[in-house]
C-alpha cells in the first residue's frame, strides 16, 4: 500500500471557458525587435477582441450564450446577470433528457459535494449593426514571413455558491485578459528566428488555500526545460520541492473529461470495498492508469499479467509527475531485462512470464526507481511498506 | 408525381408580352425558390440582346450567352432567390426545342454550381425547371430534369399562376464584419493568382461561416422551427440574425512560413435572404442565410480581381501596396408591391445610372434611381461622416480615390479605416503615383 498526500478536491462549480482564437500576422522585416513589435499588436488586437462587445461565452450542452461585455445579457431572456452560476446547471442537457430546455423542477439534479464543472465555449459574434463600411481589399507584395495558428485558449475560473453570473463573468474576463498577456510573453521568450512554439495553458490543484490556478508553458518544450520556471512557481507558492505540483503529468483533470489516451484512471474507486473482520483497507493515493491484457492490439492473454502489474505501476510514477517516462509496451519491459543481463536476447519477442524480481528490476532499469521485496505469510502492521522515491538527477519538481 | 410551381401572375403578364415581340425564339430564366415543400416562380427575365449579333440567328440558341447571362443574373438575386430553370418561347414544338432547353439548363446549373463555395446539402433541390411557351397557341410545357444526374430525363410538371406569391413573403437579414487575412506565395504576384490565393482564404472563412451558432431575433432555435407559428398573417415579416463563430484549432508544424506578401478583406456586408411564407423553418433560413453571406463576399472580391486582371496591363496592380473598395451592395425592389428586392453592386466609380442599366439589361426591371436602396452598406467616405459625429477614436480623412476607371494619372491617395469594435483602430494608407 502506497502513502501519498491525500489529493485535494475542488468544491463549488468551476466555470472553464476553451476557445481557439486565431493568431495571424504578416512579419515584416526580419529585424527582431520589429518582429516582437508585430506580434505584440496582434496580441493586443485580441485582447481588445476579447474585451468588445463582439465576444460570446457560450454555455456548453445548452442554449445559453451570454455576452460579458454586453451587460451580461444572455438568450434565453430568463437569465439576468443577477442569477446564481450554479443555476446554470438546470439549463444544460445532460445525456438522459430530450428536449432542449430548462431541466422540469421534478428532476432534481444529484447534489453531491464534488464539483460541478460548467465548460463553456469563447466565441465572437460577426455580425453587427450595420454602421460600418463596406469592405476593402488590402494587398501587400513583400518578401517575408506570414504567422497562422490557433491559441488554444483554456481560463478556469473557481465560484461559489453565491456567485452570480455577472461575478463570473468579470473574473473570465479578467482570466482571459491574463491568459493573452501570459501567452505574449511565453510566445516572445521562446521565439527563435522563425519558429515560434504555441503556448498551452494547464490548470494545477494546489493544497487549499491556494486551490486551481493555471500557467502557460510552450509546447514542445519538455518539462526537463522548464525546471527554472517550476522552482519559481514553487517558491512563489511556497510548495516543497521533494513533489512536483507543475509538471504537465500533474495537470488537473476535471471531473467527467475523458482522458486523451483512452486508458480508466484508477477504476478501483468504482468498486465496493471489502468489509473486513479484524483487518483495515488502505488504498492508492493518486492516479494511475489501469492496464489490463488484450490492450494495445498485444494479446497476452494468460502470460502478461505481471507486465500489465508494472505498466500500471509505471503510469503512477509518470501521472504524479515523478518520471517522464511513457508507460513501457512489453517489448520495452523484455529489453530493459535483456538490457540489464536478466535475460537473453531471444526474450524479446516471446511471450514468457515475468515475477516480481523482474518487475524489480525494470521499475530500476528504466524508472531509476528502486523498491524491495519481502517475502511473508501475511501481511501484518510492520511490514507495511512505504515506497520512498528516488529521482536521479532532477529535483522531483 | 412531378414537382408543382406556383408562379406569380406577373410572371405570366412578361411571357405573355415576349410572346407578341418579333425576335424568335426568345430565351430566358426563371427565378425563383424551390424547397423540399414548395417550389416557387417569382419572376422571369429573357436573355438579354447580344451586340455583337446584329443579324438574326434564326431558331439557333447562343448558349454560352445564355449561361453567362445566368451567371450574371445569379449574382444579382439575395438569399432565397436563385435561378430555377430557363424558358423558351417558339412556335416550333419539335425535339428539338426539348433537347435545347435540357442542353441550356444543364449549362446553366454546371456553371452557376462551379462558383458556390458551399458543400451541397441533404435538403436542396437538385431538379431545375424548363418552360417551353408557344406564342401562337399558347400552348405551356413545364417539366423538370435533375441536374445532378447527367443521364436523367425530363419529368412533367405542374405550373400553376397565382396572385401576389410573394406578398408576404418573410426577409431575414444581418450586417456581417469580415476579417479575413490571408498570405501570398512568393514569387507569384499577377492579379490571377492573387485571385487563388483569395479563394483559399474565402473557403477558409466560408467553412467558419457554415459552422458558426445562428440566432435569429435573439435565440438559438431549434431546427424545425417555423418562423411563423404563431402568427396572424402578415404580421411579422422581418427577422434579425446574429452569427457566432468559433476558429477551427489550426495546430501545423509550421506556424510561420515565409511568404510574398499578404491580402486581407476587411469592411462590413449586409446579407438578406427571403423565406416563402407556407411555414418556413429555423433550418431554411440559417443555410441560406450563411450562402448569402460567403457568396455577396465571394461575387464582390471576384469582380474585383476581374477589375483588377484586366487591367493588368497598366502597373496598378503590380505595386507593392494596394488598396481597394469592394464593390457595395445596393437593393431594388421587384415590384412596387411587395418584399422582394434584387441586388447589384456598385463600384465606387460608377454612378447610379449604371446600376439601373444593369438592372435593365440583367433582368429587365425598370427602375428609377430613386428606387434604389443604397443604405444598408456604406462606402467608406461615408461611414467616415457618420463617425465623426459618434467616435471617441481619432479618425483620418478618407479621400475618395480620383481615378477615371483604372488608367488615372493621378496621386492616388486611399486610406482604409477600419473602427470596427473587433480591432484596434487600423488603418492601411497607401499613395501611389499612378
Amino acid at each position: 500500500m502506497v502513502v501519498v498526500h491525500s489529493h485535494p478536491t475542488v468544491t463549488g462549480t468551476i466555470l472553464r471557458v476553451r476557445g481557439p482564437l486565431e493568431l495571424k500576422c504578416q512579419l515584416g522585416s526580419t529585424d527582431v525587435f520589429q518582429i516582437q513589435k508585430v506580434i505584440s499588436g496582434t496580441f493586443e488586437a485580441l485582447r481588445s477582441q476579447v474585451k468588445s462587445e463582439a465576444c460570446v461565452l457560450s454555455v456548453c450542452d445548452s442554449p445559453v450564450i451570454i455576452w460579458p461585455n454586453k451587460g451580461v445579457r444572455a438568450t434565453p431572456e430568463e437569465i439576468t446577470p443577477v442569477n446564481l452560476c450554479e443555476d446554470l446547471n438546470q439549463w444544460i442537457q445532460t445525456d438522459e433528457q430530450e428536449s432542449f430546455g430548462k431541466k422540469s423542477g421534478k428532476k432534481k439534479s444529484k447534489k453531491s459535494s464534488a464539483v460541478s464543472v460548467i465548460n463553456l465555449h469563447l466565441m465572437m459574434e460577426v455580425t453587427n449593426s450595420g454602421s460600418l463600411p463596406a469592405p476593402i481589399l488590402s494587398r501587400t507584395v513583400q518578401k517575408s514571413h506570414f504567422l497562422a495558428t490557433t491559441l488554444p485558449i483554456d481560463c478556469v475560473v473557481c465560484t461559489s455558491s453565491d456567485s452570480t453570473i455577472k461575478d463570473a463573468c468579470e473574473h473570465l474576463m479578467e482570466a482571459l485578459t491574463h491568459q493573452l498577456c501570459e501567452m505574449e510573453k511565453v510566445t516572445l521568450q521562446h521565439m527563435n528566428g522563425t519558429t515560434l512554439l504555441v503556448p498551452e495553458a494547464f490548470h494545477f490543484l494546489l493544497p487549499e488555500p491556494k486551490g486551481l490556478m493555471t500557467v502557460v508553458y510552450p509546447a514542445g518544450v519538455p518539462d526537463s526545460q522548464l525546471v527554472t520556471q517550476r522552482k519559481e512557481l514553487h517558491q512563489q507558492y511556497e510548495l516543497p520541492v521533494d513533489k512536483s505540483y507543475f509538471r504537465r503529468a500533474n495537470a488537473y483533470h476535471f471531473p467527467g473529461e475523458p482522458y486523451r489516451d483512452g486508458y480508466l484512471r484508477n477504476p478501483h474507486l468504482a468498486l465496493t470495498h471489502p468489509i473486513l473482520d479484524d483487518g483495515k483497507v488502505y488504498l492508492v493515493q493518486g492516479i494511475y492508469s489501469y492496464h489490463h491484457y488484450m490492450q494495445d492490439r498485444m494479446d497476452d492473454n494468460g502470460w502478461g499479467c505481471a507486465y500489465r502489474s508494472l505498466q500500471t505501476i509505471c503510469s503512477w510514477f509518470q501521472q504524479q509527475g515523478y518520471v517522464e517516462h511513457p508507460v513501457p509496451t512489453h517489448k520495452e519491459i523484455q529489453q530493459a531485462l535483456v538490457d540489464v543481463g536478466d535475460k537473453q536476447s531471444s526474450f524479446v519477442g516471446s511471450r514468457q512470464w515475468i515475477g516480481s524480481i523482474e518487475v524489480q528490476a525494470v521499475l530500476n532499469q528504466l524508472l531509476s526507481v528502486t523498491s524491495k521485496i519481502m517475502f511473508v505469510k501475511y501481511v501484518a502492521k510492520q511490514h507495511l511498506v512505504s515506497i520512498h522515491v528516488y529521482v536521479d538527477n532532477l529535483d522531483s519538481l | 408525381m412531378g414537382r408543382g410551381y406556383i408562379v406569380d401572375d406577373a410572371v405570366e403578364r412578361y411571357l405573355s408580352a415576349l410572346c407578341g415581340q418579333p425576335t424568335v425564339p426568345v430565351t430566358g430564366l426563371l427565378i425563383g425558390q424551390s424547397t423540399t415543400q414548395r417550389d416557387f416562380v417569382v419572376m422571369a427575365t429573357r436573355t438579354p440582346q447580344r451586340e455583337e449579333s446584329t443579324t438574326a440567328t434564326g431558331n439557333s440558341v447562343d448558349k454560352d450567352w445564355v449561361t453567362e447571362h445566368a451567371r450574371q443574373v445569379s449574382r444579382m438575386l439575395p438569399g432565397g432567390l436563385s435561378v430555377l430553370g430557363v424558358f423558351i418561347i417558339t412556335e416550333n414544338d419539335g425535339k428539338e426545342t426539348q433537347a435545347t432547353l435540357r442542353q441550356l439548363v444543364f449549362a446553366v446549373d454546371n456553371l452557376i454550381s462551379s462558383e458556390h463555395l458551399w458543400k451541397p446539402a441533404d435538403d436542396d433541390v437538385t431538379e431545375c425547371v424548363t418552360l417551353h411557351v408557344n406564342p401562337k397557341t399558347r400552348k405551356t410545357t413545364c417539366r423538370t430534369f435533375e441536374v445532378k444526374d447527367p443521364k436523367s430525363t425530363a419529368k412533367p410538371a405542374d405550373w400553376k399562376y397565382q396572385c401576389g406569391v410573394c406578398s408576404s413573403w418573410v426577409m431575414v437579414s444581418c450586417w456581417l464584419n469580415v476579417d479575413m487575412l490571408v498570405p501570398l506565395p512568393n514569387n507569384r504576384t499577377s492579379a490571377e493568382y492573387m485571385a487563388t490565393c483569395v479563394k483559399e482564404g474565402l473557403k477558409a472563412w466560408a467553412h467558419q461561416i457554415d459552422n458558426s451558432v445562428c440566432l435569429i431575433d435573439g435565440k438559438k432555435l431549434p431546427e424545425d422551427t417555423e418562423l411563423t407559428a404563431g402568427q396572424k398573417r402578415n404580421v411579422k415579416q422581418t427577422y434579425t440574425t446574429q452569427l457566432l463563430i468559433m476558429p477551427e484549432e489550426l495546430r501545423s508544424a509550421d506556424v510561420i512560413q515565409s511568404c510574398g506578401g499578404s491580402m486581407s478583406v476587411r469592411g462590413t456586408i449586409h446579407s438578406r435572404v427571403y423565406l416563402h411564407s407556407n411555414k418556413p423553418k429555423s433550418k431554411l433560413a440559417e443555410k441560406l442565410l450563411k450562402r448569402d453571406v460567403v457568396s455577396t463576399v465571394a461575387t464582390r472580391v471576384q469582380m474585383l480581381m476581374e477589375e483588377l486582371q484586366a487591367s493588368e496591363e497598366e502597373s496598378k496592380s503590380r505595386e507593392t501596396q494596394l488598396t481597394e473598395q469592394l464593390p457595395r451592395r445596393v437593393f431594388c425592389p421587384v415590384k412596387a408591391t411587395g418584399p422582394l428586392c434584387v441586388c447589384d453592386y456598385q463600384f465606387s466609380d460608377e454612378d447610379l445610372c449604371e446600376v439601373t442599366d444593369r438592372l435593365k439589361e440583367m433582368l429587365d426591371i425598370d427602375a428609377a434611381e430613386e428606387d434604389l436602396d443604397t443604405r444598408q452598406e456604406m462606402t467608406a467616405d461615408i461611414a467616415e461622416s457618420r463617425v465623426k459625429e459618434e467616435a471617441t477614436v481619432e479618425t483620418v480623412n478618407a479621400l475618395e480615390p480620383k481615378r477615371k476607371g483604372f488608367t488615372g494619372k493621378y496621386l492616388m491617395f486611399c486610406c482604409g479605416i477600419d473602427i470596427s469594435t473587433h480591432h484596434s483602430p487600423h488603418i492601411t494608407m497607401t499613395a501611389t503615383k499612378m
